[in-house]
């Protein structure tokens, strides 16, 4: 079973850290060479390949450099290439920065060319250090090998690559936001549509994908979608890194074939849980998603599969909880955190989540009544969607699906049960 | 151990032995300590498999506290309420009364919480005194190369040197909270009465009788009780420190006993006052200890990644008392020894130098009593402290022992007619959390003062330097401790590191059932769970 283990990304010979020589040796720089020799069919390869956004969203990549290469008349256009990750329990951005900064950097060039974005732009939390250290090194050494200028020559506009160090924030994640940090703003969210594959970064054509998504590309490009659609579970394709924490042996960061079961990745995977007690919940990809039960613990962790239980895979987080620890306190953990990366600018989710963590502080320490419970359920119906961006309405996703699964277990904490 | 001569025989040899002075060669004394002294048996020592310590060696039954899950588990901190604070003291002996005042005095409020009642503990049970270099023809420097010679140079420099100098502020600053002294005459103007130690170059003990640590804790526990800004919580046990985020010390969750639940005190800094390990019967050593002396605090400490050191280093104090059976181990102090009291075997002969340091002369009564030249009275065995003849010597001076002729009514006999049969006594911990001179650990948010300490005292300590120590570095750790109330107050209190704990328990294959820490003695037969759920 262990064979399936880190194939692609994470394979051993990719792990070289900034040492583009060494990439370059194990094989890297191929992808890019055939995508050099038929810039057009780049897209329809990733199309076949079925390759989806890794940051968390799970939109289909093809799509989204579609709308970009649409822009034909637009003379500048960006990537960037989102690496600000900072929501708990994923960890898997900062490790294929630091470990393998080459491929995202190949994967970034590959994408240029398919859609004719010139200015490439490694957007990094600096909180990071030694992610953001490789990803400098890395940068340096490509800008001076040949291939780059390659790729500007069949670009035939000028090419630039660079680090930029986001704000730290988790809300710098955010497309929009994402955007106006790189325009030298605050990254606060702005309301779409306009949409920044027409209206970016300066009101240019902008693209933004998660650096796992381009790390991908790279693979996808040097051998093919078939390739690629076979190293996956079932119907899906490809391989996933899923950053598994909580009450596990072994927590870590695990490349496996999409559409693992989220069995294996607990029990084989994961050395089954901590100190022997039982299994009692997963919260997926980050905070933001319906927590999964022990009744799911067969789903296979594709996009598919984990929507289907009306959950999402997210960044491919997995925080697992044992029995013994309480779903109240997590869900408190989890809103304050949105809490505090509320970027302010929209009152219901500034003032909504913390109203949410102030009620659930209460109950989880025995001090909350049950109008108290009645408030949190509707708080839950009346916040979703009032604000620009998707922040408040991951808080109330989680507080939602935890009410709705343990609801028994916030009725056990109040003062007149 | 052989049994040794039968008490009639010994009791005559005692009423014609001798008492000619002993030659004490300085050149067996490590084969001495090597063969007899309990820290030399390697029989009964282990090594640590996980934590900050992995690889070091410790005692086999302290390796088994120090490497035990918690008591507790995040369902238990599900509801339970949260309390603030800016230092948490736990402990309710002279360091953590020290540590609370000082607190106070630098703006910080104050939670003291102890698992018995404030003033249970062993500060009260120092008999001895107090050392600090106030004599004429004594300076600290003195007093610093004493306690590394003692020590065997295993100490940390840094803060002996800063113990020794804080020596006589720490008498002044006692004596304005009202301690009593004893003094050369009974002029209330006549200096202050030094008595010299075992192992010292210089008369430098204070004392009060021969309670002085009851002394010194009547006027703590007045203090800390009438200070407003510290909350004194009794019949509290810490049963788990918190982390952080970061891993840091972020406060402890506390079992109330009389509510039968658990609270959660979020505190800047956390000082462990929580003593020694004495009730945990190393050895199946009786004990000087209070019933309290469980070693809480090492593993509290150990399992949040604090360092420890010497772990495999305890004193056993000479003079426990052997008979009768039921007092084993009650001290009788070095107060007597200093006065000119004579330790004879069952052959009514002197064997020792009686003012070596403690190591050395509680390895020879082992070394008499192994041999089978002690004294078995029904069972117990040991060797006489001879009380008759210092008082024949100095009429009078046992007047001055106020707890010797209490443990003596005890025994049931008269010190001035009959000598008190004695054997060494687990005492003291020498090591401990290693600390900074300011109290800190290698855990942000977590201090230690007192015996839960390591690296004052080395390999051995000095009579008297303990109460110095829980004062000088309770004030320390308590000016420290104050100094982080300006902090953000902490987000997250979790057990986390209990979890990376016991994921380290399982990959080293150690059992998860095996719980600390310990709490009360193993006869106190207290079970967290149990009470809790009312059932004891």
């Amino acid at each position: 079973m262990t064979n399936q283990l880190n194939q692609v990304l994470l394979h051993e010979n990719n792990q070289v850290g900034s040492n583009l020589e060494a990439w370059l040796a194990n094989g890297g720089g191929e992808g890019l060479q055939n995508a050099l020799a038929a810039p057009e069919a780049i897209i329809k390869t990733i199309e076949d390949s079925n390759l989806r956004g890794m940051g968390g969203a799970g939109f289909p990549t093809y799509r989204k450099w579609q709308f970009v290469l649409a822009e034909k008349d637009a003379e500048v256009k960006y990537l960037i290439c989102n690496g600000n990750e900072d929501e708990p329990g994923t960890f898997k951005d900062r490790l294929l920065l630091e470990k393998t900064p080459n491929q995202i950097i190949e994967g970034a060039l590959i994408t240029a060319l398919a859609t004719g974005v010139n200015h490439l732009i490694l957007y990094i939390n600096p909180h990071e250090e030694k992610a953001v250290e490789a990803a400098r090194q890395a940068v340096a050494q490509w800008e001076a090998h040949p291939l780059f200028a390659s790729v500007a020559d069949s670009l035939g506009r000028p090419l630039t690559l660079r680090v930029f160090l986001s704000s730290g924030l988790y809300i710098g994640g955010e497309e929009t936001a994402a955007i106006s940090s790189v325009e030298g703003g605050f990254p606060f969210p702005k309301k779409k549509p306009p949409y920044p594959a027409q209206h970016g970064v300066h009101g240019q054509p902008t693209l933004i994908n998660n650096v796992e998504t381009l790390a991908h590309v790279t693979h996808i490009v040097k051998h093919g979608a078939e390739w690629y659609r076979n190293l996956g579970v079932g119907q899906a394709s490809g391989t996933k890194i899923y950053s598994l924490s909580g009450d596990v042996l072994h927590p870590g960061v695990y490349e496996l074939p999409m559409g693992t079961s989220l069995r294996d990745l607990v029990f084989e995977y994961g050395g089954g849980m901590l100190a022997g007690k039982e299994f009692k919940a997963v919260f997926t990809g980050g905070p933001s998603n319906t927590i999964l039960t022990s009744e799911d613990l067969d789903v296979a962790l594709d996009w598919d599969s984990v929507q289907e239980r009306r959950s999402r895979l997210g960044t491919g987080a997995m925080i697992v909880i044992s029995e013994g620890t309480g779903i109240v306190k997590r869900v408190t953990e989890y809103v304050d955190f949105f809490a505090d990366s509320s970027c302010g600018q929209c009152p219901p989710c500034k003032i909504g989540t913390r109203q949410i963590s102030k009620v659930l502080r209460k109950i989880d320490t025995g001090r909350g009544r049950r109008a108290e419970l009645d408030h949190l359920v509707n708080l839950g119906k009346l916040l979703p969607g009032s604000g620009r961006c998707a922040l408040v309405d991951g808080a109330v996703t989680v507080l939602n699906s935890s009410l709705d699964k343990f609801k028994s277990e916030y009725e056990a904490h109040l003062i007149d049960r | 151990m052989t049994n040794g001569v039968p008490y009639e025989t010994a009791w005559q040899n005692y009423q014609t032995g001798s008492s000619d002075p002993v030659q004490f060669d300085d050149s067996s004394k490590e084969s001495l300590l090597k063969q007899f002294h309990p820290d030399y048996q390697t029989n009964t020592t282990t090594t640590l498999q996980i934590g900050a310590n992995q690889g070091d060696v410790c005692q086999r039954q302290l390796a088994q506290v120090l490497q035990s899950n918690s008591l507790i588990d995040e369902v238990d901190l599900a509801g339970a309420s949260i309390v603030d604070t800016d230092v948490l003291i736990i402990g309710g002996g002279g360091a953590g009364c020290a540590a609370a005042l000082v607190a106070t005095e630098n703006d910080a409020r104050v939670i003291l919480t102890t698992k018995l009642r404030l003033g249970d503990c062993n500060t009260v049970m120092a008999e001895g005194g107090l050392q600090a270099s106030v004599g004429v023809d004594d300076t600290p420097q003195q007093h610093f190369e004493d306690t590394l010679r003692a020590g065997y140079f295993k100490a940390d420099r840094k803060l002996v040197s800063q113990m020794v100098m804080d020596g006589p502020d720490v008498v002044r600053w006692l004596i304005q909270l009202g301690m009593q002294f004893d003094q050369e005459s009974e002029d209330p103007f006549a200096s202050l009465s030094l008595k010299r130690a075992g192992g010292t170059s210089a008369p430098r003990i204070l004392s009060f009788r021969d309670y002085t640590g009851l002394e010194m804790m009547r006027v703590l526990r007045e203090a800390v009780t009438y200070r407003p800004g510290i909350e004194v919580w009794r019949s509290k046990p810490v049963v788990e420190l918190l982390s952080n985020e970061f891993g840091h010390c972020a406060g402890a969750a506390v079992y109330d006993m009389r509510h039968r639940k658990l609270m959660l005190v979020r505190a800047h800094a956390v000082i462990l006052a929580t003593g020694g390990i004495g009730r945990m019967h190393l050895n199946a050593f009786p004990t000087s200890n209070h019933f309290g002396a469980t070693g809480d605090g090492l593993v509290l400490a150990y399992r949040l990644g604090a360092k420890l050191r010497e772990l495999d280093s305890f004193q056993y104090h000479p003079t426990g008392v052997s008979y009768p059976r039921h007092l084993a181990g009650s001290l009788v102090s070095e107060a007597a020894r200093s006065a000119g009291a004579t330790l004879l075997n069952g052959l009514g002969e002197r064997f020792v130098d009686e003012l070596q340091p403690r190591d050395v002369v509680a390895a020879s009564i082992i070394r008499e009593c192994e041999e089978g030249r002690g004294i078995d009275w029904d069972g117990q065995v040991g060797v006489w402290l001879d009380t008759p003849r210092l008082e024949q010597q100095r009429p009078g001076i046992l007047q001055r022992f106020g707890s010797l002729r209490h443990l003596a009514h005890k025994c049931g006999h008269d010190p001035a007619e009959k000598p008190f049969l004695v054997y060494p006594t687990l005492h003291y911990q020498n090591g401990g959390v290693v600390i900074q001179r300011n109290g800190s650990t290698s855990v942000p948010g977590l201090f230690c003062a007192g015996e839960v300490t390591g690296g004052i005292h080395g390999r051995n300590r000095l009579m008297g330097n303990a109460l110095l120590e829980i004062m000088s570095f309770g004030w320390r750790a308590g000016v420290a401790a104050a100094g982080l109330r300006h902090n953000a107050p902490h987000r997250r209190l979790t057990i986390e590191h209990v979890h990376k704990w016991q994921r380290e328990l399982t990959l080293a294959g150690l059992p998860l059932d095996n719980h600390g820490p310990q709490l009360y003695p193993d006869y106190a037969n207290f079970n967290l769970r149990a009470h809790i759920a009312g059932e004891i």
